[in-house]
């Protein structure tokens, strides 16, 4: 009785980590989002908005706290996408195609990314479209900075985008920001 | 060979604010390395980081961590998935094409994040034969102690003696992470956590950040009063499995010592993560009895992982920056049980 070499093995693996305590200024996002504030912040040398903020520019490498913190309207335009279909891996949570957003908000110059579309079908979703946020009830919103990745920390509060009905953006609006 | 010199070394202090990530850890560390030497991040012609995705569980997390360095507009820069010293080595070797003058090194890790250091360093492991005994690295140390104590006739009194040392000398060091007095006796009594070694011996993994600015040429005379020039820069590997392996002898680390030009050095900075690895590695390198070892407490008082080996080296540059020594050694491992071993020997000039 002859056997065939192995030519595969599975090797499953687990290992867990913790989830880093939240900085102060994720703990600080956290608690403005969910009173329905958008806030990032402003490099005081080169004048240039984050949202969500980092703590530094990442231009000037200089670092940034409280004191520049900017509050910017939950509205902007669409700059890219992706129409996603889930592939069905062990774990997956998510079963059907959906479309994954990168968004720049009015008054910024970074781009919030990993949003989701309300109300949008795939087939008419574009560039240069006009979005405004979908707030969760202000009672379900979570003040935890935990889930901070979600949504590219806007997770916890905000879950999605839709038309604001304006007419799209002209590309030189946004074209700078296109990754 | 261009002749190319440490001027500066800077480390992430210990006392960070909650969640602090390693990015805003690097920032004032790198500000500092640099500034040292009245340079800005404008001056540096390559960048070098190390770093291990592992620690943190998270994806590409070294390319946030550019942002430190000031990537725009775009820099020169390469990474390893290293110890920061590698990354050292790599900026030496890019020194020597001759165009560019003034390197940049840093590394950070986060080695307190994943849920037990010694289930992540599994990953580390050929899956097909060594993972899957899930033999750690604190287990496999274990082993080499006993290799080590067997050969050597040394006892779990010797390997207690280094820790009482090591921990002593670490009160001069603010980012050590263990410090103070202890006696023998007060850390025998202890149980040990796997084989001979007992918590003491093992440095406990911590998060941290250093940097480090490295200068070719005559350059590194205008920016430093007593640069540490590297005369010697080797690293060498053992075979992967602990079980083909005499592992009371370390020969890669012996023989990149060789080639660093080991012999003589007056002070040596070890990254022993366990106290038994430095009778390994003086062994190995022919320590004398006159030459100091872990000035700093070396690794045993505190692991940061992915910097410990680079922290290593730029204590043994201080060592001739700051301290009037003519020759020291800064090394660093990774793998387990000292599998791969990297030497850096520096030298004071009058």
């Amino acid at each position: 009785m002859t056997r065939e070499p192995v030519q595969f093995m599975s090797h499953h693996t687990k290992v867990e980590y913790k989830l880093p305590a939240p900085s102060l200024l994720s703990i600080e996002s956290a608690k403005q989002l969910a009173a329905g504030r958008v806030v990032g912040h402003k490099c005081p040398e080169c004048g240039k908005v984050y949202v969500p903020a980092r703590g530094y520019c990442p231009l000037c490498v200089i670092e940034t706290t409280a004191a520049h913190e900017v509050e910017v309207q939950p509205r902007g335009i669409v700059t890219t996408f992706s129409v996603i279909t889930p592939l069905q891996y062990q774990g997956q949570e998510e079963h059907d195609d959906y479309a994954q957003a990168t968004i720049l908000l009015a008054g910024t110059d970074s781009t919030i990314s990993m949003q989701r579309l309300d109300g949008i079908p795939i087939d008419d979703v574009r560039t240069g479209m006009r979005v405004e946020a979908v707030w969760l009830p202000e009672s379900e919103r979570s003040a935890s900075p935990e889930g901070a990745a979600r949504g590219f920390g806007l997770g916890r509060a905000i879950t999605g985008w839709k038309l604001t009905g304006e007419p799209d953006a002209p590309v030189e609006e946004y074209g700078e920001h296109i990754l | 060979m261009r002749d190319v010199a440490i001027v500066s070394f800077a480390q992430a202090p210990l006392d960070q604010p909650p969640g602090q990530t390693e990015t805003m850890m690097l920032i004032p560390t790198i500000t500092e390395a640099l500034g040292n030497v009245g340079l800005t991040r404008k001056d540096v012609g390559f960048t070098c980081s190390g770093s291990a995705d592992y620690l943190t569980g998270s994806t590409f997390t070294f390319v946030s961590m550019l942002e430190a360095a000031g990537a725009w507009p775009p820099i020169s820069e390469s990474h390893v998935e290293m110890d920061g010293a590698w990354a050292l080595f790599e900026a030496w070797v890019r020194c020597q094409h001759g165009d560019v003058d003034v390197a940049l090194v840093f590394s950070s890790g986060r080695a307190g994040l994943g849920h037990d250091l010694r289930e992540t360093l599994l990953f580390q492991f050929d899956p097909y034969y060594l993972a899957p005994l899930g033999a750690d690295y604190v287990s496999l140390a274990a082993l080499q102690a006993d290799a080590v104590l067997e050969r050597t006739g040394k006892t779990e009194r010797d390997l207690a003696e280094i820790v009482v040392e090591r921990r002593r000398a670490a009160k001069a060091n603010p980012y050590a992470t263990i410090s103070g007095d202890y006696t023998v006796d007060d850390l025998l009594a202890k149980d040990p956590v796997a084989g001979v070694l007992r918590e003491h011996d093992i440095g406990p993994p911590v998060d941290g950040a250093a940097a480090i600015v490295m200068v070719a040429g005559d350059r590194a005379r205008d920016l430093c009063d007593r640069p540490a020039w590297i005369s010697g820069l080797d690293h060498r590997v053992d075979p992967h499995y602990p079980g083909v392996r005499d592992l009371s002898v370390s020969p890669s680390a012996k023989l990149a010592g060789e080639k660093a030009g080991a012999a003589g050095v007056e002070v040596a900075e070890l990254a022993a993560v366990c106290s038994h690895e430095e009778l390994v590695l003086a062994d190995a390198l022919g320590l004398g009895a006159g030459c100091a070892i872990n000035p700093s407490g070396g690794a045993v008082v505190g692991n940061p992982m992915m910097v410990t080996g680079l922290a290593r080296i730029g204590e043994a540059a201080n060592q001739v920056m700051k301290n009037g020594k003519s020759k020291a050694l800064g090394h660093a491992s990774s793998g387990p049980c000292l599998q791969q071993n990297l030497v850096c020997v520096v030298e004071g000039r009058n």
